[in-house]
């Protein structure tokens, strides 16, 4: 089972008619979709680093020199994978009423009191790239971290050179700013 | 050695088999010990004529159910599943409808079994077992399994279970399932795994039992006929099956579609997602300080945290976590650990093993870790406990699940297959009908949800519930027979959206006007727990939809209005100006309505809001827009605003049209304005430390976090990580 690459680009972007797309959501699924998706990618960013784990609408893991960095189609980069990208963007926070009003008016407005709706965006480019709509005070939500070296490994078969222990290291970047502030 | 004389294969009890199953899986890993699946794989064709026998079968018996039926329920909504069992309680296959009790209902065979049920109770071919009570396993009192042994020449060689949801179980007003109930008690009938019948008869003392306690003791009784006919036209099927294909075909093929079905599981895990990560969190809301409970430590407002951490192991398995859930409460919103299972098993259903073989080997690659004891998820005083709607929390909970399976199918390039669920609340009533009955009143259509956004398109309107995937209205016509209320319009409400590059599915709300009612009490019914806080659906830029509302709407005139034939309200219009725009008092009601006397004329309202969307909502194509407007799904204010885009409305065509270079510069200075007004998060995280610090959130919020800390230090150790706190820090 396989699709073309022109196939798989019109669904993505959602110009794919509906029979093909309910085919390809209905028949089993095809084994090289992941390289083909990166390709695609790949095709229509415009920075030159390989692209090894797609993260969002915009973001992708590339691989630069020995680092792994998230890095928006636009070039601005995020840090490394395993801190949460959200430290490295720009946010707005939706925290009273006026600025929840501006999306949800009147009755849909949530309670200011108690939710926080959080807007990330690219510094480079003023993408969206994430709404978080939490308790006030709960931390910023990692929402993936992929495991790439075992994907890579494991699944797939060709392992990365150069593999990267996998943890979290966003409480590096919080605990350095706590010092900052002693 | 004393010669065994169980009801199991070989004369073992069906104890023993179960314990030995339990034996072969830890030492094998495979389910039954079946290491060598053979049977299914050499001759394939009969492999799958056996499947498709039994699936004809339990779905056959699910249309049989329904033709007995007289509830709404079961005729309209389909509120109802079967499923086919192992001697020892594991699900072979599932009929379509409500499979989230698929495990729950294996659960209360293996209560039976660990019971010793077959040596003190008596397990007998044509014996009917009724159990509706979630301490054993269930999503709610509601819902009524009913079970039937089946028997092959003296042995039993299986079950088969049908699961309905009733519309009276005689719980407190309103009824149902309902919300100002605390203690055990009000729940109404409970049923543990008791026998009703025997010799495939129902028993007359269970029919008096059922006329005396319940107000719709006629709907309750034919549900139980119709579940034991379509469980006895079950037990006949597979008769006729292992006459075809012989009965050691027949015990070792359902072992192997078990153990197909978890190897298969395994390969779409591998196949279809990324190793790694993944989280959310679900803030659960439970508003009971004004409830009317007798049971006053009850009467407060609490807000429960239930993060949730999927992790995808390189190995194929799941496992998913709830480290951080906070404590359980007076109410009737409990979850278990079986009824966590319940979500697993819809979700599982709908997102992986959706291809007609979803079996207990499609659970057993996931491993759930069991709540902290005294969590929200794991009550220890649980049996003291209303559990009237433990689904509340969980439906959200595992819309949420839905959602982290989407990113990490997102990741692997099967966008296809992302999406999200979000479920709602509502109205629901105890009173007299039209006909002058006094009963539970509520309508229970589930065709009111928008799914989120799916990846490659907008999310199907009115579409969507995690609880079934089947979502039906049903006939309208019958719901007024019902419930005295007539329905003022099924309108899909452009308000409910989660904006996005690609929308999530929209809502229709519910707008009935009570009719010919002498008395009724208005209260809520629950299916989330989300009120205040929106869930955080929103997939990679897009948006979660706003908050769903319940309201009252009381004329001032109705009388005069209808006399001069003006119009009445039929939907709810912008949801900032429906106060100024309604003739009348605009009641918010909020996630629970405090039960209230409901008149004539009254208009209740109920607002689903649909889950995410996905991607920049400034990316979104406009012709798609464009189309969403001519069909009254986006107003212009949401275009312009929202999705930045201009434009207008063509009087000669009769449709909208875009205006490309205004759009343009629409997008482009919002783009301007987000960088001018976004900060860096370093920047917004000091400034929400802070806070913090001083401890300047509101109470709840505090209370919250206070409570998962006592039950978590891994989560107190994470927040206080995340905010740089000091060590000696409390909130």
């Amino acid at each position: 089972m396989s699709y073309s690459k022109e196939d798989l680009r019109d669904l993505y972007d959602g110009r794919l008619p509906w029979h093909k797309t309910f085919e390809i959501m209905s028949k089993p699924k095809d084994d090289d979709r992941f390289d083909k998706y990166v390709e695609i990618l790949q095709e229509r960013v415009s920075y030159p680093e390989r692209i090894l784990m797609p993260l969002g609408d915009h973001l992708n893991v590339v691989q630069k020199g020995e680092e792994r960095m998230v890095k928006c189609d636009c070039g601005h980069e995020f840090g490394d994978w395993r801190q949460n990208w959200k430290l490295n963007a720009l946010i707005f926070a939706r925290d009273d009423t006026e600025k929840l009003e501006e999306v949800y008016p009147g009755l849909k407005c949530p309670d200011p009191n108690l939710c926080e709706v959080r807007e990330f965006y690219c510094p480079g480019c003023g993408s969206l790239l994430m709404v978080e709509a939490v308790p006030v005070g709960y931390p910023l939500i990692f929402d993936a971290l992929p495991d790439i070296d075992s994907f890579y490994r494991e699944w797939l078969g060709r392992p990365l050179p150069d593999e990267k222990e996998f943890r979290d290291m966003t409480y590096d970047v919080t605990r350095e700013w706590g010092r900052d502030l002693e | 050695m004393s010669e065994s004389k169980g009801i199991g294969e070989g004369g073992k009890t069906i104890k023993q088999m179960m314990e030995g199953n339990e034996r072969l899986y830890r030492e094998t890993g495979c389910y039954a010990g079946i290491t060598e699946p053979h049977l299914l794989k050499e001759n394939p064709v009969k492999g799958e004529l056996f499947h498709s026998r039994i699936m004809a079968s339990l779905i056959a018996g699910r249309e049989t159910t329904r033709m007995v039926s007289g509830s709404p329920f079961v005729r309209e909504v389909a509120e109802l599943c079967l499923g086919l069992y192992t001697p020892e309680g594991d699900n072979i296959a599932q009929s379509t409808g409500i499979q989230i009790h698929i495990k729950l209902m294996g659960d209360n065979i293996q209560w039976m079994i660990n019971k010793n049920y077959e040596e003190e109770v008596g397990i007998n071919d044509g014996d009917f077992f009724i159990s509706n009570d979630p301490v054993i396993s269930g999503m709610h009192a509601a819902d009524v399994y009913d079970m039937l042994p089946i028997f092959w020449e003296g042995e039993l060689i299986g079950w088969v279970s049908t699961v309905i949801m009733e519309m009276d179980i005689g719980a407190v007003s309103p009824g149902l399932m309902p919300t100002p109930n605390v203690e055990r008690g009000t729940d109404g009938l409970k049923f543990c795994c008791e026998r009703i019948g025997s010799n495939d008869k129902l028993n007359r003392d269970f029919e008096h039992k059922i006329e005396f306690c319940l107000d719709m003791s006629d709907i309750f009784l034919l549900d139980r006929k119709g579940a034991i006919a379509s469980n006895i036209r079950v037990r006949e099927d597979i008769k006729r099956i292992i006459n075809e294909f012989g009965i050691e075909y027949y015990k070792r093929a359902i072992r192997e579609l078990i153990e197909e079905e978890r190897r298969n599981q395994i390969v779409r895990i591998r196949q279809r997602m990324v190793p790694g990560r993944y989280r959310g969190v679900v803030p659960a809301e439970f508003p009971m300080a004004d409830q009317p409970v007798a049971w006053l430590p009850a009467k407060r407002d609490t807000i429960r945290l239930i993060p949730i951490q999927m992790d995808v192991l390189p190995a194929g398995g799941l496992v998913l976590d709830f480290e951080g859930v906070g404590e359980w409460g007076w109410h009737p919103f409990n979850g278990t650990p079986q009824a966590v299972w319940g979500g697993v098993s819809i979700v599982t259903v709908q997102t992986l093993a959706y291809d007609g073989r979803g079996n207990l080997g499609s659970l057993l690659p996931i491993d759930v870790k069991e709540p902290p004891i005294d969590s929200l998820l794991n009550p220890s005083q649980i049996k003291k406990l209303a559990t009237s709607t433990p689904w509340a929390p969980l439906l959200d909970v595992f819309g949420m699940w839905t959602h982290l399976l989407g990113i990490a199918f997102y990741l692997r390039g099967f966008r296809e297959e992302t999406f999200n669920y979000r479920s709602s609340a509502g109205w629901q009533m105890a009173g007299y009908d039209q006909m002058g009955n006094k009963r539970p009143l509520l309508a229970a259509g589930t065709g009111y949800f928008g799914p989120g956004a799916c990846g490659v398109c907008d999310g199907v309107d009115c579409g969507g519930w995690l609880a079934t995937p089947e979502v039906d209205l049903g006939s309208a016509e019958v719901w007024e027979l019902f419930v005295p209320h007539m329905e003022m319009s099924h309108r899909i409400e452009p308000y409910s959206v989660g904006y996005g590059r690609f929308r999530s599915g929209l809502a229709i709300p519910q707008v009935v006007m009570i009719h010919r009612s002498q008395q009724l009490v208005g209260s809520g019914a629950l299916g989330t727990a989300s009120d205040g806080i929106i869930p955080n659906l929103g997939q990679f830029g897009g948006y979660p939809g706003g908050r769903r509302n319940t309201l009252l709407l009381r004329y001032d005139n109705l009388p005069e209005l209808m006399e001069k034939r003006q119009p009445l309200l039929y939907e709810v219009g912008h949801p900032a100006d429906l106060k100024d725009r309604f003739p009348g008092q605009v009641f918010d009601m909020g996630l629970i309505p405090v039960p209230t006397e409901i008149y004539e004329g009254d208009l209740l309202v109920s607002v689903s809001t649909a889950a995410g969307g996905l991607g920049d909502p400034i990316e979104r194509d406009p012709a798609l827009i464009t189309a969403d407007m001519d069909n009254g799904l986006t107003t212009e204010w949401q275009a312009s605003s929202i999705y930045c885009v201009k434009t207008s409305y063509d009087e000669e065509a009769k449709q909208w049209k875009v205006d490309e270079a205004a759009t343009k510069e629409l997008r482009q200075a919002k783009r301007k304005e987000r960088l001018a007004r976004g900060v860096p998060v370093k920047e917004w995280w000091q400034r929400s430390r802070q806070r913090l610090m001083d401890r300047n959130v509101d109470d709840k919020i505090l209370e919250m976090y206070q409570s998962s800390m006592r039950l978590s230090e891994a989560f107190t150790q994470e927040f206080k990580d995340f905010w740089a706190l000091p060590d000696d820090f409390n909130l």
